[in-house]
């Protein structure tokens, strides 16, 4: 093993699941504070040692405490294992109490140390004090060490060395006999960078473009084209909101109040991202942006807002302060979060643990809990506590407020001269009301009325009730003089014009540390904040800095007016010296390039997390990023010119027999897209995104079925969502987006039926896939047929609609309609086929055919034909009536042909009404039936009525066709179906079909066409045939959107 | 029993049948290399189809009604007289606290009356008259201990198998994966949430850890609709939906061909068919509108205080029907963490689930199903015999040292009372059962030898009880 554990941590991590173990060999003997404290530490310092109060007088903590020993007697003799209770009572199982015994292991570890003197490291002191403290053993921990930048190792094969990261990768291969994967293919390597790096996939131009690139640097100006885009910014910094804790809501009470303004951080994060921003600077601003503006905050400039809403982060926690019903335990839970917050996402430990105790695996004492919390309490303190709407910091400068208060007062002209031409107007009103009523009772009336109403006596009150009509107030006004009102009107409406001119105010949600305010941070007996104790100044994690070093953060620093206790610990964090920081951070940005970090537990870098996989590239990385300015984009470039990131994500049998989880890093995973990521790649490839960054959130709602949704389906980025503790959106769940509890330090990836169900069912996702039909059809008008068999090619064909008209002749003889001639006009306003563009037309006189019948042509050579044809093989059957209503003339002839059959039918309707029903027949692809329709002898009064339903069965089905509710005009003309595949497939995927693909998709579309004519759209009702090609195209861009190849990014 | 390690046949049928194409390129890979790498022992897909038992099991399926918070069990299923005659009185033994800042020694005898029910004479709480009367179907464990009183401590011993540590699958989690599931239309691990919100823990009481994600279990909603997006819209209904699904398997299979392997990719073929047969049988098994008004009453849907929680006792008891090995119900936050208001907390979640609970065991025997299905009924944690606060708005706090569970059904012993605590209440002392013991104990039910179901990660074989010491209690068995 490369990485060598202090032997203690290997006994420790022994017992846990999941981590390496190491057998070390070492011939030395044991001692107390190496192998024996920690097992002491696990199981019995909770009574023996860690309060003031042990159980049975017998304290643990030193060896000659124990020699010495408690009530009963000496706990240890050294040299004699058989005679030390102690040893008896843990092998007996009676110690420690309850399940979690000693294991078999840490027994022996412990008879032989007895056995061998019950030695120690270094002599013992007499006396502790109280506490746990800290042993040289628990510093000894991988992430307490200082970050050095180890050297990098050299291997066997160097030409697979790209970075110093491929070097320490590589190594670690061969060491256990793999090496990388071969590089991934130029299509593939494009398509996980927009991913990685933007969220949003490559155009199938951008994709050929780089993978025709013939620079050798191609992939290098890739990298940077991306790093320079406002998306850069949009994709990683909602990996940040994540464990910031980002949402738009309160949380905690049932009304989850919005929070307006909290939008403002999370583009402060996005922008910050974009631009760059050294690390440790975007930490500070975060942890003490308003220390470094001046005080008062007012007058900002707009740097010195961005410092006040990058605060922000410190105002993420969920809050039910607003109107908790227990204030106090209310706010010491936002503190309490808030930490968990600040913790977790920069020092990467569970420091929370030891807000009750001392902590029981890591050595963190409570003590350092409530030195953290003191960094904090000047500017959270539970006892000054500011509310979610008084912590608004408005933005309005003095300037702002002059101009507004000059507004108001050019308002206030306006208000006055209303009053006084309303004061008027209500006299006079009040005058002609009064008219009405007895002269005797007018004046008491007029002193009545206008007398303020709260001001009334009783007397005046019961004579208004009286005679309530004289009762005339500003609202009624309108009901005794119109005019008047509506003069009134027009002042409130300059009013409001005035008033509008007014510069809007905006607010920030900030943490604004009052000047001056130093409260005493306590810390609290089993973190009860109702049973404080001593005084805890401000500091940092003990085991973060060396012993004889601890943080310096002064309680007050007197050249500031706030107590500069964050702004220290900010620049603290960011010295470069703190172990836990870089190694943090870079580990979290490496989770997000590769799926996992080098420690698997990105939020807790202590006992009970993960072991590093890489310590060495770890440090290194660390090392690197703070030497580099603490640049994430240089992080990036590093990273992903790497060989390591540049494998092929295939699966290798070699491999996965040894690291099936992939931790030696021997190829890139296979990574499901984030569920914002999938909703934004849906958006993309469709064409509806909407790609400007930034704003206020687009409101959530609930829908009928209990879905929360995008207000107007709007289609921007997800992360413009609003994120609602309690109304997540379900979209983004079901893929799991988190739903914001605290902060989110690592998301899961799960595969469940409800996904399946949500991209085969979802209204999101079918209204997408006609969208993307839509963008697939515009883009076919100017493509080429593949190559495809004939048949299937015709099975494409652009559909003949099911009817078409015209007019021809019917051959007596022949017993078929000779010629059919389709007419060329439709008359919109008619609403009618024609022979021409006025009727009757010089060649076929009044021919034409309207929905429920029509008009033969001049003689039996022009007969109107309503044509059905045949898509599919079936049975067909016919109804109809034929109907003609005047006496002049000789009426009507209708026949009913088929192509192939011939005569069907044949009857005369003459002022007369008749049944024109055909039995089931036969008919065969492409077979036509016609409703043909002549004037007989006489040309004259041949106006008919002809309705026909036609019933089709096929193998898929059975559907009637209705002569008059389809008749239709012109029809859209859509490209082939056979045309649309390869666009389908570019925009989709990015890339052209393989022909195997291209088959597949053709015989699913022609099957498609055969299922949609017996099917019923939306509203129930048949599909005409162009809404059948989009329906079936729409189908297959459904599938594409719901397969593995758009959803995973490899 | 080892998830098996598929044979060469049995990979090629597989792949006649479906997913895992790769997996055969692999195999032939394997040929040809000259020197084949150490071979893979983790199995190159994994199904739900039913798998062999070890042995002829008693229970096919499990419903696990789970009490957060840590029923008071002196206060419902263990009356002590000794608790009653020194109430108000301090305790004289060691008690380990969790608020210790509330902590009090004075004993706290419990306000309710305890009968002696059925032919077996269990003694219960009148909390729960209708758990009463189903005394002789349950056995009632009094003896349980996890030794910690934390919630999620406990919460993951009785879900993954050792105290606190989290990532490791579930109970339900192990049981699909050695089983697999009689019916291969419904999910075979079903959890059915409380409208109030999640549980204590969250997502991870139903996790599938360091499995695939196939055994993690799935959340049926609160609220109807309870499985989104369960209907087609009308215009796919049927044979276009059918025909669109076939396209995206061949899609996806084709994807997979290039990603031999990818358990995930695998996992999201398999979620598709099972997602389009959900769509028929959940559809069937949600609907309660055909059960008669007798079972409906039975359960307390003629209740609101019982409605709810009655709801879902029945469709936990459709789905088995159905064939779903493992269906569990849990409670949001955690109703049973009565440090407070013990009186009105309690009776108030008594209440709620005591008829549902009892409803299931009922209706479960009427149909013949009981012998095959193990019903459990239980938190993580029981309570403490001394008061936490003062007066009546005292309440009790943690306590892992001694509590109840019952089960029923399965193959268990009715009518049977098993284990002791001390006189108080406090600590189990006579036939301590621990989670581990429990684990055990049900897969044995299920046919299976706790040790002997083993799953491969990262190189290192894992067991639900993890290694840790566990026994079949067979004497809670018939």
């Amino acid at each position: 093993m490369p990485f060598r554990l202090p032997l203690y941590c290997a006994l420790l991590v022994a017992w846990l699941p999941g981590l390496a173990s190491t057998n070390s060999a070492s011939a030395d003997d044991l001692t107390f504070e190496r192998d024996i404290r920690p097992i002491f530490r696990a199981h019995c310092f909770d009574c023996h040692g860690a309060t003031d109060k042990v159980e049975g007088g017998l304290d643990l903590r030193l060896v000659h405490f124990q020699t010495t020993g408690g009530d009963s007697g000496a706990a240890i003799i050294a040299g004699q294992p058989d005679e030390s209770l102690l040893l008896h009572r843990v092998a007996s199982g009676e110690m420690p109490p309850g399940k979690e015994k000693v294991s078999a292991e840490e027994l022996a570890t412990l008879r032989q140390w007895i056995a061998q003197g019950a030695q120690t490291a270094r002599p013992e002191p007499e006396e502790i004090p109280p506490g746990l403290g800290i042993t040289p053993e628990e510093r000894d921990w991988w992430s307490f060490q200082p970050i050095e930048r180890p050297e990098t190792p050299t291997v066997h094969e160097p030409s697979q060395v790209r970075t110093p990261i491929d070097a320490f990768v590589l190594a670690k291969l061969q060491q256990n006999n793999l090496t990388f994967s071969p590089e991934a293919d130029r299509r593939t390597l494009i398509r996980r960078a927009y991913f990685d790096l933007l969220g949003l996939p490559p155009t199938t131009e951008q994709i050929e473009a780089f993978a025709g690139d013939p620079d050798p640097q191609a992939w290098e100006k890739l990298i940077d084209t991306l790093l320079e885009s406002p998306h850069y910014g949009e994709r990683w910094g909602r990996h940040w909101l994540d464990v910031a804790g980002y949402a738009d809501s309160e949380g905690m009470t049932q009304d989850d109040r919005v929070r307006p303004d909290a939008y403002k951080y999370r583009d402060y994060v996005i922008r910050s991202f974009n631009a760059d921003k050294p690390f440790d600077e975007f930490i500070t601003e975060q942890l003490a942006g308003d220390e470094l503006v001046p005080q008062p905050h007012a007058n900002l400039t707009p740097e010195q807002i961005e410092k006040l809403i990058a605060t922000g982060f410190l105002r993420m926690a969920a809050d039910g302060t607003a109107g908790g019903v227990d204030q106090e335990m209310a706010r010491n839970q936002v503190m309490g979060d808030t930490l968990k917050i600040v913790t977790t996402s920069l020092l990467g430990m569970t420091v929370g643990c030891a807000e009750c105790h001392d902590h029981r695996y890591d050595p963190i004492p409570q003590k350092d809990y409530f030195a953290i919390r003191a960094v904090f309490e000047p500017a959270l303190d539970w006892k000054a506590w500011k509310n979610p709407v008084q912590r608004r910091v408005s933005l309005y400068t003095d300037e702002d407020r002059a101009k507004a208060a000059e507004i108001e007062a050019e308002a206030a002209v306006v208000v006055q001269e209303k009053n006084a031409k309303q004061t008027v107007y209500m006299a006079e009103a009040l005058e002609k009301e009064l008219e009405k009523h007895p002269e005797e009772l007018r004046e008491q009336l007029r002193t009545a009325s206008q007398t303020i109403a709260g001001e009334r006596t009783p007397e005046q009150n019961q004579l208004l009730a009286e005679r309530p009509s004289v009762n005339i107030t500003p609202g009624v006004l309108y009901q005794y003089n119109q005019a008047a009102a509506d003069d009134l009107k027009q002042f409130d409406k300059r009013i409001a014009e005035i008033r509008a001119k007014k510069p809007p105010e905006e607010f920030v949600r900030a943490l604004s540390e009052p000047p001056g305010h130093l409260p005493e941070t306590k810390l609290f007996h089993r973190g009860d904040y109702r049973q404080p104790q001593a005084t805890i100044p401000p500091g940092d994690l003990q085991v973060a800095s060396p012993e004889d070093q601890s943080a310096q953060i002064p309680v007050n620093n007197p050249e500031l007016p706030t107590s500069g206790r964050r702004l220290a610990y900010a620049k603290h964090l960011t010295s470069g010296k703190h172990p836990l920081v870089a190694r943090v951070l870079v580990n979290r940005f490496w989770m997000h390039h590769f799926g996992q970090g080098f420690v698997g537990t990105p939020g807790d870098f202590g006992r009970l997390g993960q072991l590093p996989t890489h310590p060495k590239l770890l440090n290194w990385l660390a090392a690197e990023f703070m030497e580099n300015g603490w640049s994430l984009k240089q992080f990036h470039r590093q990273v992903m010119t790497s060989t390591v990131y540049r494998q092929s994500s295939r699966r290798r049998p070699e491999q996965d027999a040894i690291d099936s989880d992939n931790q030696l890093l021997a190829r890139m995973p296979v990574r499901r897209l984030e569920g914002e990521i999938l909703r934004d790649h849906v958006l993309a490839v469709t064409g509806t995104l909407q790609r400007e960054i930034l704003g206020p959130p687009i409101p959530v709602a609930q829908d009928d079925t209990g879905q929360v949704t995008v207000e107007n389906n709007t289609p921007r980025r997800s992360i413009y969502i609003q994120q609602r503790r309690s109304q997540p959106v379900s979209l983004l769940t079901t893929f799991d987006a988190p739903i914001m509890e605290t902060n989110c330090e690592k998301r899961t990836s799960s595969t469940v039926a409800g996904q399946a169900l949500l991209l085969m069912n979802n209204t999101f996702i079918t209204q997408q896939s006609q969208h993307l039909a839509n963008r697939v059809f515009e883009v076919a008008a100017s493509t080429e047929a593949p190559e495809l068999p004939a048949d299937l090619l015709a099975r494409l064909a652009r559909p003949r609609p099911d009817w078409s008209y015209g007019y021809g002749n019917f051959d007596e003889e022949a017993q078929r309609v000779e010629q059919f001639t389709p007419f060329e006009t439709f008359d919109t306003e008619t609403a009618r086929w024609q022979g021409g563009s006025t009727l009757p037309s010089d060649e076929t006189g009044w021919a034409m055919l309207m929905a429920h019948g029509g008009h033969t042509g001049q003689n039996p050579g022009f007969a109107v034909i309503r044509r059905w044809t045949a898509t599919h093989a079936g049975n067909v059957s016919l109804s109809g009536t034929l109907q003609h209503g005047s006496e002049p003339g000789d009426g009507v002839r209708g026949r009913i042909v088929s192509s192939r059959q011939g005569v069907l039918g044949e009857w005369v309707a003459h002022n007369s009404q008749l049944e024109t029903n055909v039995e089931t027949f036969a008919v065969l692809p492409d077979e036509t039936i016609d409703l043909v329709t002549d004037c007989r002898e006489n040309v004259n009064a041949d106006s008919f009525q002809w309705k026909v339903s036609l019933t089709h069965a096929t193998e898929t089905g059975s559907r009637t066709y209705d002569s008059a509710a389809e008749f239709a005009g012109p029809q859209d003309s859509l490209p082939p179906l056979a045309n649309t595949i390869v666009p389908a497939w570019r925009l989709a995927f990015g890339r052209i079909p393989e022909p195997e693909e291209i088959q597949l998709a053709a015989r699913f579309l022609a099957t498609q066409l055969m299922l949609l004519q017996t099917a019923q759209d939306a509203e129930g009702k048949a599909f005409p045939p162009a809404a059948r090609q989009r329906q079936a195209l729409t189908n297959l861009c459904q599938q594409l959107l719901a397969s593995n190849e758009f959803l995973y990014v490899d | 029993m080892n998830q098996q390690q598929p044979n060469r046949r049995d990979f090629l049928r597989h792949n006649a049948m479906g997913f895992g194409g790769l997996a055969l390129a692999s195999l032939l890979q394997d040929d040809l290399r000259a020197n084949p790498a150490k071979p893979l022992e983790r199995p190159a897909s994994f199904d739900m189809k039913p798998k062999p038992t070890a042995f002829a099991p008693q229970a096919k399926a499990m419903i696990s009604l789970f009490m957060h918070g840590g029923p008071s069990h002196v206060d419902l299923t263990d009356p002590k007289p000794e608790l009653q005659r020194l109430d108000g009185t301090d305790y004289t033994g060691d008690v380990h606290y969790s608020f210790v800042n509330r902590a009090s020694k004075r004993l706290l005898g419990s306000p309710w009356k305890f009968t002696k029910c059925g032919e077996s004479g269990m003694e219960l709480s009148e909390l729960l008259p209708y758990t009463q009367k189903i005394a002789d179907d349950i056995c009632l464990i009094r003896s349980m201990q996890t030794g910690h009183n934390g919630h999620e401590v406990s919460i993951r011993y009785f879900h993954g198998g050792i105290p606190a540590v989290l990532g490791r699958p579930t109970l339900g989690a192990w049981l699909t994966y050695a089983l697999g599931s009689e019916t291969q239309n419904l999910p075979a691990y079903m959890v059915l949430v409380d409208p109030g919100g999640h549980p204590v823990d969250g997502v991870n009481n139903w996790t599938n850890g360091f499995m695939p994600p196939l055994f993690q279990g799935t959340v049926l909603r609160a609220q109807e609709p309870r499985i989104l997006n369960l209907d087609p819209p009308p215009h796919l209904k049927g044979k276009l939906q059918a025909h669109n699904l076939d396209l995206l398997r061949t899609l996806n299979e084709n994807h997979l061909e290039k990603h031999p392997g990818e358990a995930d990719l695998e996992a999201r073929i398999a979620s598709y068919e099972l997602a389009a047969r959900m769509q028929i049988e959940a559809t069937d098994a949600l609907d309660i509108s055909g059960e008669t008004a007798a079972t409906k009453t039975m359960y307390g849907l003629d209740e609101p205080e019982t409605r709810e929680y009655g709801t879902r006792c029945l469709i936990a008891r459709r789905l088995i029907e159905r064939g779903v090995r493992f269906v569990q119900l849990f409670l949001a936050n955690q109703p049973w963490d009565n440090h407070s208001n013990l009186r009105g907390g309690l009776s108030a979640i008594a209440k709620r689930t005591d008829r549902p609970a009892a409803a299931l065991v009922t209706d479960l025997k009427q149909r013949g199903l009981l012998d095959s299905t193990i019903v459990h009924w239980g938190g993580e944690i029981g309570r403490l015999p001394v008061s936490e606060g003062e007066g009546d708005a005292c309440g009790r706090d943690h306590n892992g040292q001694g509590f109840s569970v019952w089960l029923a059904g399965g193959g268990i012993k009715p009518g049977f009372i098993y284990g002791e605590t001390d006189e108080v209440g406090h600590k189990a002392v006579v036939d301590v059962v621990t989670p581990n013991d429990y684990q055990a104990t049900l897969f044995h039910q299920f046919g299976l030898h706790h040790e002997e179901v083993r799953y491969l990660h990262n190189g290192q074989e894992q067991q639900i009880t993890a290694g840790r010491p566990a026994r079949v209690v067979h004497d809670i068995l018939t």
